[in-house]
């Protein structure tokens, strides 16, 4: 484990966020996890504006993305990454509770590069969870210009 | 047609009797009026008997009347007298005789031909008259508004139908002006309409008319043209039929169908709103139900394994219970969501093989066997024509029912097959030797949540037949099952031919 790129996770429900903070904690990839509660403020991280205005400007390893957010929502949020030259790098996986057929087909008509169903059993969501971690954060070599802790 | 010529023998007696009679009276008459010195009135007064013989007896009796005549002329009155001598100073009174007799024959044979054809003519008429009287009153029988206009709009006839209907009486209605009389309106220009009755000889349209007591009707109308001998246009025959009835019903009929129309129209938005509402429901389900009870789970995971060594064996219990009913209901909501989804989806209909697709299910079940060595016993299967991923769910919900009531039997046997079904059905059954059911529970069995089962003999949610049935309904087939207790169950689905290629 060389390198661990910088997981963002957009998740409004806090027992989720909390869930999925203590799977990554068992795999030690928590340092590295940036938590946003809406579509709103992941796009002010990502475009590094409002309270992210001071942070550096380097892309996430990954973005876990849940759709249904307060503001705006999850797809919306993907639709803005995949059309800005910068930021359509970024590998997005939607991390979500809807096996819908219409979410996974729009999510993909966007460009989303994997999409999760959030299993309602805790070990395989763990496992779910872990999985995705290693694989985005150590596994994958993310696109040049995303920031990695050595 | 001409009268028989009257000729028995006692008229032809009569007639020359008429001969001898008249020249005898002629005669009497021209001897007495030289009696009384009276000159030269024998050869009119002959002249006379003989006219009056051609005349009334025709041309024998004439010529016999001519020849007594001109011998008593000769006998009584030519010089010398009482003598049959001719003197030649005579003779052209006796051309003048025979010459008036011819004149006369003439005269009177074209009489008799001319009262021969008057006689015919009239006889013609009569008929014509008793024919026309006859159609007539036969017109006059019939309801139907029928009456006769000539070429300038002036009714000739009025039948009983039309007094009834627009409330004139033949005697008010003939010799005035049809349409000032009816007010009539037109559907079209009534010059295009003439027109089209000079070409074809008939027009037939819906006409406006006001009747006697200021009512409006509607009337169905005929128009036939009549054409003289000459081929000229002479009458209308217009037959119309009161249909202001038919025609306010026809509009009723119109105006609720558009309202049909629009009420189907605002239901539909219902149903489509509702259908969204329901949507809507069924993703706020996958959404948001899930989510509180991964976070149950999770938190009750996390509680067991940070405090699990400070439980007791109850404790422990408790949270295998709440970690299981957990799971159950996340199972239930799967389900509810895949029942719904059949009801939304489209069906995609492809030609679809069931013996590829059976095999494909079986090797989906196999694992939910646990080892236990089914005999599996699988037909020839023709091919289907249907959504396959739908057929595919309610085949593995179906098999894998079939393995489930037969895991606790020591030689669990599952056949499939197929039999030609009523008119065009392909039924395609699933029988297996398991623990059957009572069949007075069968109108559950295709419920939705409906168990025949307590949970601890056999795990489910109570969804997966009702999903075959939804199914099954979409492809316009029928599901029905046959069981025994203790003695195996087949389940079977029909579906129409018609989807066979």
């Amino acid at each position: 484990m060389s390198e661990l790129g910088r997981i963002l996770i957009v998740e409004d429900d806090p027992k989720d966020v909390e869930l999925t903070l203590t799977a990554l904690e068992e795999y030690n990839l928590v340092n590295e996890v940036v938590v946003t509660r809406d579509g709103e403020e992941a796009l002010d991280y990502l475009y590094c504006r409002g309270n992210f205005k001071m942070r550096t400007s380097d892309n996430p390893a990954v973005l876990l993305l849940d759709l249904k957010l307060p503001k705006v929502d999850g797809l919306e949020v993907l639709q803005q990454i995949k059309s800005n030259e910068k930021l359509k790098m970024i590998p997005v996986v939607v991390l979500t509770s809807s096996r819908e057929e219409r979410d996974m087909v729009a999510s993909y008509k966007l460009g989303v590069n994997a999409y999760v169903v959030k299993p309602v059993d805790f070990h395989e969501f763990v496992n779910a969870i872990k999985e995705l971690g290693i694989f985005w954060a150590v596994i994958n070599e993310p696109p040049p210009g995303s920031i990695r802790k050595k | 047609m001409s009268k028989p010529e009257i000729s028995s023998p006692r008229v032809t007696v009569l007639k020359f009797g008429l001969a001898i009679v008249s020249v005898a009276i002629a005669l009497g008459l021209a001897l007495l009026a030289q009696v009384y010195a009276i000159p030269n009135l024998e050869f009119p007064l002959l002249l006379c008997a003989i006219a009056i013989t051609i005349w009334y007896a025709g041309n024998g009796p004439g010529a016999l009347a001519l020849l007594v005549a001109v011998l008593s002329f000769e006998y009584f009155f030519a010089e010398p007298r009482f003598s049959f001598y001719v003197h030649p100073a005579d003779r052209p009174l006796f051309v003048l005789f025979i010459l008036f007799g011819f004149i006369m024959a003439w005269f009177s044979s074209r009489r008799r031909r001319i009262e021969r054809e008057l006689l015919e003519a009239r006889d013609k008429l009569e008929i014509e008259v008793a024919e026309r009287t006859q159609q007539a009153s036969l017109l006059n029988l019939t309801h139907d508004t029928v009456f006769v206009r000539d070429m300038s709009d002036v009714i000739t006839y009025w039948n009983r139908g039309a007094r009834e209907l627009y409330g004139w009486t033949a005697q008010d209605a003939v010799g005035r002006r049809t349409h000032d009389l009816l007010q009539t309106i037109f559907p079209a220009p009534l010059e295009e309409i003439n027109a089209e009755l000079l070409r074809s000889g008939r027009w037939e349209g819906d006409l406006t008319h006001t009747k006697l007591d200021g009512t409006k009707i509607i009337v169905g109308s005929r128009w036939a043209l009549q054409r003289n001998a000459q081929g000229q246009p002479d009458a209308i025959l217009e037959t119309n039929n009161d249909v202001t009835e038919r025609k306010r019903a026809e509009g009723e009929i119109r105006k609720l169908n558009e309202e049909l129309e629009q009420r189907v129209v605002e239901r539909t938005g219902d149903l489509e709103m509702v259908n969204k509402e329901l949507e809507a429901f069924a993703y706020s389900i996958s959404h948001d139900l899930r989510a509180p009870l991964r976070h149950m789970a999770g938190y009750a995971e996390l509680l067991q394994k940070n405090a699990s060594s400070s439980f007791d064996e109850k404790s422990r219990r408790y949270m295998t219970m709440i970690l299981e009913s957990a799971k159950r209901m996340g199972d239930l909501i799967d389900d509810l969501l895949a029942f719904s989804r059949i009801g939304r989806a489209e069906t995609k209909k492809t030609k679809v093989s069931l013996e590829q697709l059976v095999k494909e299910v079986l090797s989906e079940v196999r694992p939910e066997t646990d080892g236990h060595n089914v005999g599996w016993r699988i037909d020839a299967l023709p091919n289907l024509y249907g959504d396959r991923a739908m057929l595919r769910l309610a085949l593995v919900n179906l098999v894998s029912n079939a393995v489930k009531f037969t895991r606790k039997r020591p030689q669990p046997e599952i056949e499939i097959g197929c039999v030609d079904g009523k008119e065009n059905d392909i039924v395609v059954f699933i029988r297996d030797n398991g623990v059957g059911f009572d069949m007075k529970y069968v109108n559950k069995l295709f419920g939705v949540f409906q168990r025949l089962h307590r949970a601890e003999e056999f795990e489910g949610t109570g969804i997966g037949l009702a999903t075959v049935q939804r199914i099954i309904h979409r492809h316009g087939g029928r599901v029905w099952a046959e069981g025994l207790v203790d003695q195996g169950a087949t389940f079977y689905f029909s579906v129409p031919k018609s989807w066979e290629e």
